[in-house]
């Protein structure tokens, strides 16, 4: 990746400057109308998507960019609760298995097609039954999707599901222009075509995305950017000289450089975040087919150590999916399993593997860090622990399609509903669930959250008890929380704070 | 210059001196370091020089001074273990195309040109890809391509011999290919050979820091003097003078084995 300005990007720049100089002297450095022009385009080190189709894209944290070119009846606010955006409001049915949407009228996909009611139940449709469809475990529960007019959407549930707003805000209701995927279906994962803020212009697999504005958005009054790059996550080492030169206007960061950007004058925001570092464990792989080599391996962690190395501190250590402040969180789960090396030795005396050391394999993408850490603290616990580095490139197709791996050092990249991340950890046909067993009781737990209206009084201790349930009975052991580490440069604006999907509503670049 | 006389110069002094302490390190490293070098104590991580710790420690508490001396014996037998690969795939075919005919010395020139159009690094990376990531795979995939700068330094060593007249009457009174080249030929290669050694090693050890810099050959927590200068340059905010430590004692080494390999060549450094 070039870090030079390029000849393009500095004319584009002193044009930038021009447009804002100009907009100056007419009042508001950087307006944008209802549709109309705005300026500065924002150069965003975070990463680039396994595919610009969100049926088929494989990686959690993709939605980030893909909710910039794709935009779905409802989306998160800051707080996590599903609000309007291409649709104006829903109701549900008295039993909780219909649900209507009602859409804004006049909308348009980027390819100037018409974004209605039939638009959004082709899409929708194409989520739950395409053959390749990685979503359509989610859409298991939608029965029907019918749209009597225009500007409503009926969708028919098999069972009574509270969540499906929060649903449809991720990635499994942004919702594609039908026209493109009748067209080429296939074209969709480099050419993507939704009625998010911006539209893709360019774009070079593992390098490179170039967005500009999109005029038709729903909020195209709130976006203030006149476009944006999207780049690789930038290298740990570099990341602070890169956002000093210009190179980026906004990157991700890990723990260790907030020291260093900040010293270099680069304000940082540490923002919560629902990702979460966690050990994917295959319970029907040796040695974790014996549940108390699996319940000695939660005791083996030290997360605490494990947050200090990986994060220098930023975030909190981790007994279950949540982070602190959602409302699955549950107070009950705290500690459970705090680092005892001691008893983890003696469960696996009682295993039946006897006192010998139990040899386990460490899968990794990456080697240095929390795997070189783990190996140590496996060691210091009875077992006899060594590291595999696998490619990132086949990490999906190993550990998520052939489920060959016993342990896999991973990330949590969140969910918009709770119900939807708990499938994906611990659903018989969760990406993050090798083992392929969920026990009953969990199901039952999660059935009881799915009916639960979302403003129900009894909500979140219906959620926290199902999130109780699967920390006791699921293998994952989940490590620390990951918050979401933004260094930008002093002419950004600052970044709004969302937990789950990265938005950019009011955000500028002067 | 004889050889002996070289090895008395002060910069092959010096020379032999490194590698005498590198030799030493790459049999005795892991036993003479201060520490375990893969112990662990992350409230120890990334502290400054110290009596206890010379080179400071490292991201996870480790001392980094245990670590470079037992990452030694690891990166200089891997190194050696290449440019043996190299002299085995390259010395005898050198030898063998001057004297076994035309279409061996064809063949094997073909060959040699093909193989020098690989590139080391990428070579070595494909290889582990495939072989699986191990540093005896990386490190006959760099011997392999070693092979045809011995290959080369050999020929043209020998290639003067073929028509020497003491060559030449030998033939003559019936002594075979193998005398020959036992007693006429052999002698005279070996210090060019022993000279391209010297440097190749300096290369290698260059390779082996490379590739273990990329995570290729030996896994963490191993360590080694690539490894540790990778991990040393993740955290250059926290300690930006530690990466020097490890590049250092790496630009040492390939300097002293290309002093010395200079020191030796035949009408070299006086």
């Amino acid at each position: 990746m070039s870090s030079s300005l390029t000849r393009r990007s500095f004319l584009g720049l002193g044009a930038a400057a021009g447009t804002a100089t100009l907009l100056a002297a007419c009042g508001d450095g950087t307006v944008a109308g209802p549709g109309g022009t705005a300026g500065g385009t924002l150069k965003w080190g975070w990463s680039t998507v396994t595919s610009w189709d969100p049926v088929t894209s494989s990686a959690g944290w993709d939605v980030h960019l893909l909710s910039l070119v794709y935009a779905g009846l409802t989306k998160l606010d800051e707080k996590g609760n599903a609000v309007p955006a291409l649709a104006t409001g829903w109701k549900y049915d008295a039993a909780g298995t219909t649900l209507t949407f009602t859409l804004r009228p006049g909308l348009k996909f980027s390819d100037g097609t018409a974004l209605d009611a039939t638009a959004v139940k082709k899409s929708l449709e194409r989520g739950r039954d395409f053959p390749k469809s990685l979503i359509a475990a989610q859409l298991a529960n939608v029965k029907s999707v019918t749209a009597p007019d225009a500007t409503t959407v009926v969708i028919g549930l098999a069972q009574a599901d509270y969540q499906i707003p929060n649903l449809f805000a991720g990635k499994t209701g942004m919702i594609v222009s039908p026209a493109a995927f009748e067209a080429d279906a296939t074209a969709l994962a480099t050419k993507p075509v939704g009625a998010g803020p911006f539209t893709l212009t360019a774009y070079v697999q593992n390098a490179k995305a170039t967005l500009t504005r999109n005029p038709d958005y729903w909020d195209a009054a709130n976006i203030k950017l006149g476009g944006f790059e999207a780049y690789p996550l930038p290298e740990p080492a570099t990341v602070v000289a890169a956002l000093q030169s210009g190179q980026y206007d906004v990157a991700q960061i890990p723990g260790s450089q907030v020291e260093a950007a900040k010293a270099a004058g680069l304000p940082v925001q540490v923002i919560p975040s629902l990702v979460v570092a966690v050990l994917d464990v295959n319970i029907a792989k040796k040695p974790f087919d014996d549940p108390k080599v699996t319940e000695a391996l939660r005791y083996a962690v030290d997360r605490a150590a494990l947050l200090k190395t990986a994060q220098f501190g930023h975030g909190d250590v981790a007994y279950q999916p949540f982070p602190k402040g959602y409302a699955g969180y549950s107070n009950s789960l705290e500690g459970i399993y705090q680092h005892n090396p001691d008893k983890a030795k003696q469960l696996l005396a009682q295993s039946s593997y006897g006192t010998s050391p139990v040899e386990v394999v460490i899968t990794t993408a990456k080697a240095e860090g929390v795997p070189e850490q783990l190996q140590s603290q496996l060691n210091a616990a009875g077992f006899k622990a060594t590291i595999e580095v696998i490619p990132q490139a086949q990490a999906t197709q190993l550990v998520y399609v052939q489920h060959s791996k016993a342990l896999f050092v991973d990330q949590f990249a969140g969910r918009d509903s709770a119900v939807q991340a708990f499938q994906v950890l611990f659903g018989k046909e969760g990406l993050m669930n090798p083992g392929r067993q969920t026990p009953p009781e969990l199901a039952d737990a999660l059935a009881k959250v799915s009916r639960t209206p979302l403003d129900d009084p009894s909500y979140p201790s219906v959620l926290q008890a199902a999130t109780a349930v699967a920390v006791k009975s699921m293998p994952n052991v989940f490590l620390y929380s990951v918050p979401r580490i933004l260094a930008r440069r002093a002419n950004v604006s600052a970044i709004p704070e969302f937990t789950a999907v990265q938005r950019f509503e009011g955000v500028t670049v002067s | 210059m004889s050889t002996l006389t070289a090895v008395r110069l002060p910069s092959a002094r010096l020379a032999l001196s490194v590698l005498a302490v590198v030799t030493f390190l790459a049999v005795a490293g892991g036993t003479v370091a201060p520490h375990d070098p893969l112990l662990q104590d992350p409230d120890l991580a990334l502290r400054g020089p110290s009596l206890i710790h010379p080179f400071g420690t490292d991201y996870l508490g480790r001392d980094v001074f245990s670590r470079l001396l037992a990452g030694t014996g690891t990166t200089v037998v891997a190194a050696l273990e290449s440019v043996g690969v190299g002299l085995a795939l390259g010395v005898l075919p050198g030898l063998a195309s001057l004297w076994l005919g035309r279409t061996v010395e064809w063949v094997l020139l073909r060959a040699v040109d093909a193989v020098m159009t690989l590139p080391f690094i990428v070579f070595a990376i494909a290889v582990t890809g495939i072989l699986g990531n191990g540093l005896s795979q990386a490190m006959v995939a760099i011997g392999v391509l070693f092979a045809p700068l011995f290959f080369r330094v050999t020929r043209a060593a020998g290639l003067s011999l073929t028509r020497a007249h003491y060559v030449e009457a030998a033939e003559l009174f019936g002594a075979s290919r193998w005398r020959i080249l036992r007693t006429h030929v052999w002698g005279k290669v070996v210090p060019t050979v022993a000279v391209t050694a010297a440097q190749a090693t300096g290369g290698a050890l260059l390779a082996v820091s490379s590739l273990t810099f990329l995570g290729i050959g030996v896994q963490p927590p191993a360590p080694t003097w690539g490894g540790v200068l990778a991990s040393e340059l993740g955290f250059l905010s926290q300690q930006p003078w530690a990466p020097v430590i490890p590049a250092a004692l790496i630009m040492v080494a390939v300097a002293a084995l290309n002093a010395l390999a200079d020191a030796i060549r035949p009408g070299g450094a006086a």
